[in-house]
């Protein structure tokens, strides 16, 4: 039954709350380092990439000191140097017993440190690349930030490129993520909260924000949602996603992922959030509204009457890849007379040796061009050229030629699929790739009719969705004519003045009213030299 | 009452689809001749004057639905029963609109298919939306809204692009006087299609901003009123008055003559989404209104449970209602005005206004005595 009012979230789930509790119970270090390190050895069951390194601390007091890390993870020359040297040549004076703080304050040259005592902290650390430092004697351990390893550089996106704009992408380190894009917002107000979400892989997820410009309440939300999750794995930022939408049962994203810094930057400034997994490039955004999806980042650097023209473009594109097939199958099958008599002649004179209804041979075409598509995406760049050609054949003369499909049917199928190529968000295209065979259906059983139904109840469902609350649809429906300039329609940046109302609360000017149209006295029409006038 | 809030644009939206919604299709107030769309001007000010009595009851009970001032101007018993007949005219109205649209759309565009089929899956569709709510409806009439008056721009360039527009066809005006426009308007306009706008009583108290009601309801009627007008003057001058009284859905003559550059020819398709869409309006709207009014009545939690029940009654009562489409056809031009719309369109609301003006009267010299 669908609902008819708003669902509250639902009763907060309390008794994984109170398991999270349970699992953090304390347990504390123990004094004797050997303990310590037997303890670790049979925690990790003597994994061999773990490196224990045992040492005299001070020559002259004999204190026993042991290093705990693990290879690949951390950055072996900052051990090396900046850990293990100082603390093997360090000369505490002669009477005095070396402290923690002592350590921690004069000897280690490291910038971010801190002292552990229980080993529910201690796993984590070490796991997540720091060095671990153990003191005979204390109950307390130095965990030191180390992280380093192998990464891959920042490179140009794969999935997002624009033929204006930084070509900088995010890599799959979320430090160098949120570094990427604080560079490019170099504001106090930019605030970001860290959690580890998943109980086996232990993943780092960073909420990132304008502080002031997003709303609290969203925020708020999303920290609720985020902290419900209690699963064993993150592994990519899709995991999240599926549990922190409004409307999960739908075939339309709402939420945005961008592999772009400056689009993050872009959305951040709007008053959305922005989700970061760490082991991927893509960026959660949040909430979304459907015309989004057909926004891309060059828009906002070219003139604005071509990305005006460029978006219409963009949904054009978007109704015929989802309706393109239909519409054919409709007319031929149902309303042979909305067709002109020419064209019908043309067609009727093609389908002649088809030994299919056009439903048939659409759908026969569709899943081929479909199965290219999915063997194409996979496959090792060097068999991509054996593909093309196949594909070429099997979805083009050949088949004409052999009489199972008309050539109109080749170019409907092939105008489709280049459609859905240039729709610029992957995620709501493979939703228009799906939605298509319903179209396709519908337009069988019940030519326009069915079409114009599906059609109703796609708006009636794109009109209930909801992300973090707002409509899905605005600024269309609801109609905020404030918000009109950045919808499908791009108007220019200087009459962009507020941010969408929709989304960010009540700190909404984007501008000052002095910067509006750029407007030189030199470039008005007819400069007259007005002292020369007066003489 | 749903715990949603809608916007003035989205309440202007919904009268205006929900006005053109099958009265576009038809041949309004042809009785008149040439003269139709004066008939349709004068329905438009019988509607307004409807819709104040009904607007005089919302101030007076700005926060409720009918189903509930109508119980505390009548007492508890009374004002039950009296909601009660009226869901059941807004179920029966919905069923009479669902039967319009599925006998037209067999005719001009599937012969063949049981008209039971049609309605299924058109009810199926509205009652899919009904379910998600008000908000959802009115969000969905503002697009198609936008959308409709695009392929009306669209249709009317085409249209006199095509060069059959003769506007001597709506000479001579008045013909045969004022009496046959006054009996067109009394007999027909002023229910179909500006009556029926009764059911906004139900939706009106949900508008955000309750000081925009009347002006945006105004403008709605108007809208519409000078929007049909519009198109029945097309109608005419472009069919003249012999070929739209004949014609089953002169709409779709009219737009079957369009013709530019040889190819732009046939946009059957136009009418089927006008038809389709503005269908699909009217009677979601009807189907709302039972839908919320009865759960207000029965006290019934959440509303959308009876939205598949109230559905397969709307369903099952638009084919049981007429044996064949004349006998539909006829009862919707001789009975149902007096026996129905009459009564419950303005009768009814008439003397409720008084009640409920006689009843607040007392309540105020009592609050202040």
């Amino acid at each position: 039954m669908p609902s008819f009012f708003k669902k509250k979230s639902s009763s907060y789930n309390k008794k994984t709350g109170q398991e999270k509790k349970k699992e953090y119970s304390s347990s504390p270090l123990s004094a004797v380092l050997e303990e310590n390190i037997e303890y670790i050895k049979t925690q990790t069951g003597n994994s061999t990439d773990i490196v224990i390194r045992s040492f005299k601390h001070s020559p002259r007091f004999n204190t026993k000191s042991a290093i705990v890390y693990l290879k690949g993870l951390t950055d072996s020359q900052t051990v090396q140097e900046l850990l293990i040297e100082p603390l093997m040549k360090s000369n505490p004076a002669e009477s005095d017993p070396i402290s923690m703080e002592d350590m921690i304050e004069g000897y280690l040259p490291l910038g971010n440190m801190e002292q552990i005592k229980d080993w529910n902290a201690l796993f984590p650390a070490l796991m997540s690349g720091h060095t671990i430092i153990f003191v005979d004697g204390y109950s307390v351990a130095i965990s030191s930030a180390t992280e380093g390893g192998e990464k891959r550089a920042v490179e140009e996106p794969r999935t997002q490129r624009a033929i204006r704009g930084s070509k900088e992408g995010f890599t799959e380190s979320i430090e160098t993520n949120i570094s990427l894009v604080r560079r490019i917002i170099q504001n106090p107000s930019l605030w970001t909260e860290t959690m580890t979400i998943g109980r086996v892989t232990k993943t780092k997820v960073t909420i990132m924000y304008l502080k002031g410009i997003a709303r609290d309440d969203i925020i708020e939300e999303l920290r609720k949602r985020l902290e419900k999750i209690d699963i064993d794995g993150v592994l990519e930022s899709g995991f999240l996603e599926q549990y922190i939408e409004d409307q999960s049962i739908s075939a339309f994203p709402t939420l945005y992922h961008s592999e772009r810094p400056d689009a993050v930057a872009g959305n951040l400034l709007e008053g959305r959030f922005a989700l970061f997994v760490n082991g991927t490039p893509f960026v959660l955004l949040g909430p979304v509204v459907f015309v989004q999806f057909f926004q891309s980042i060059e828009d906002y650097t070219e003139r604005f009457y071509i990305s005006t023209a460029l978006r219409f473009l963009r949904v054009l594109v978007f109704f015929i890849s989802l309706i393109g097939p239909a519409t054919y199958i409709a007319a031929t099958t149902f309303h042979q007379e909305m067709i002109p008599t020419q064209l019908l002649i043309a067609i009727a004179a093609q389908r002649e040796s088809v030994p299919f209804p056009s439903f048939v041979e659409a759908l026969i075409m569709e899943v081929t061009f479909e199965i290219l598509r999915e063997a194409g995406i996979r496959m090792p760049e060097a068999i991509g050229s054996a593909i093309s050609i196949v594909g070429a054949l099997v979805i083009g003369q050949a088949a004409v030629q052999a009489g199972v499909v008309s050539p109109a049917m080749v170019i409907i199928v092939a105008i489709t699929a280049i459609s859905s190529f240039a729709t610029p968000s992957f995620s709501i295209a493979i939703s228009a790739r799906l939605l298509r065979f319903l179209f396709m259906i519908s337009a069988a059983t019940f030519g326009f009719f069915g079409m114009i139904l599906g059609f109703i109840i796609l708006v009636v469902h794109l009109c209930s969705l909801r992300s973090f609350g707002v409509p899905y649809m605005s600024p269309l429906a609801p109609f905020i004519p404030a918000d009109l300039n950045d919808t499908f329609v791009r108007g220019p940046l200087w009459a962009d003045r507020k941010r969408p109302a929709f989304i960010s609360g009540s700190n909404n000017v984007r501008q000052s009213e002095s910067t509006g149209r750029p407007q030189p006295e030199q470039s008005s029409e007819m400069v007259t030299d007005q002292e020369g006038d007066q003489q | 009452m749903e715990k949603a809030k809608i916007t003035a644009y989205q309440l202007f939206a919904l009268v205006l689809l929900f006005e053109l919604g099958s009265a576009l299709l038809v041949a309004l107030g042809i009785e008149a001749k040439q003269d139709a769309w004066i008939v349709i001007l004068l329905g438009m000010i019988g509607g307004l004057l409807i819709f104040f009595v009904c607007y005089r009851l919302y101030c007076f009970y700005p926060d409720c639905l009918p189903t509930e001032y109508l119980q505390k101007i009548m007492g508890k018993g009374l004002g039950k029963s009296a909601s009660f007949l009226y869901m059941l005219y807004f179920v029966y109205l919905a069923a009479r609109v669902l039967r319009d649209f599925g006998a037209m759309l067999l005719t001009f565009a599937y012969i063949e298919t049981p008209l039971f089929i049609a309605n299924t899956l058109m009810i199926l569709v509205i009652v899919y939306s009904v379910s998600k709510g008000i908000e959802v409806l009115a969000r969905t009439g503002e697009l198609f809204l936008v959308f409709i008056y695009f392929l009306a721009g669209s249709g009317v360039l085409l249209v006199l692009f095509s060069g059959v527009v003769d506007l001597h066809n709506l000479q001579p005006v008045l013909e045969n006087g004022w009496k046959p426009i006054i009996k067109s308007t009394v007999k027909e306009t002023i229910y179909f299609p500006f009556g029926e706008l009764i059911v906004f009583t139900m939706i009106i108290p949900y508008l955000r901003d309750s000081k925009k009601v009347r002006n945006v309801s105004i403008i709605g009627i108007i809208v519409s009123g000078i929007s049909l007008m519009l198109v029945m003057v097309f109608n005419i001058s472009i069919l003249g008055v012999k070929l739209t009284e004949r014609s089953q859905f002169p709409l779709l003559t009219t737009i079957q003559t369009i013709q530019v550059a040889d190819f732009l020819e046939r946009l059957d398709v136009y009418f089927m989404i006008a038809l389709i869409v503005g269908g699909f309006f009217k009677v979601a709207l009807f189907i709302y209104a039972a839908v919320i009014g009865t759960a207000n009545i029965f006290t019934v939690t959440p509303p959308s449970r009876l939205c598949y029940p109230i559905g397969l009654v709307v369903l099952l009562l638009s084919m049981t209602m007429a044996s064949n489409f004349p006998e539909h056809l006829k009862e919707g031009i001789s009975i149902v005005p007096f026996l129905l719309h009459l009564p419950f369109q303005i009768i009814f609301p008439v003397l409720l206004l008084g009640m409920a003006y006689l009843k607040n009267r007392k309540h105020k010299k009592q609050g202040t005595g």
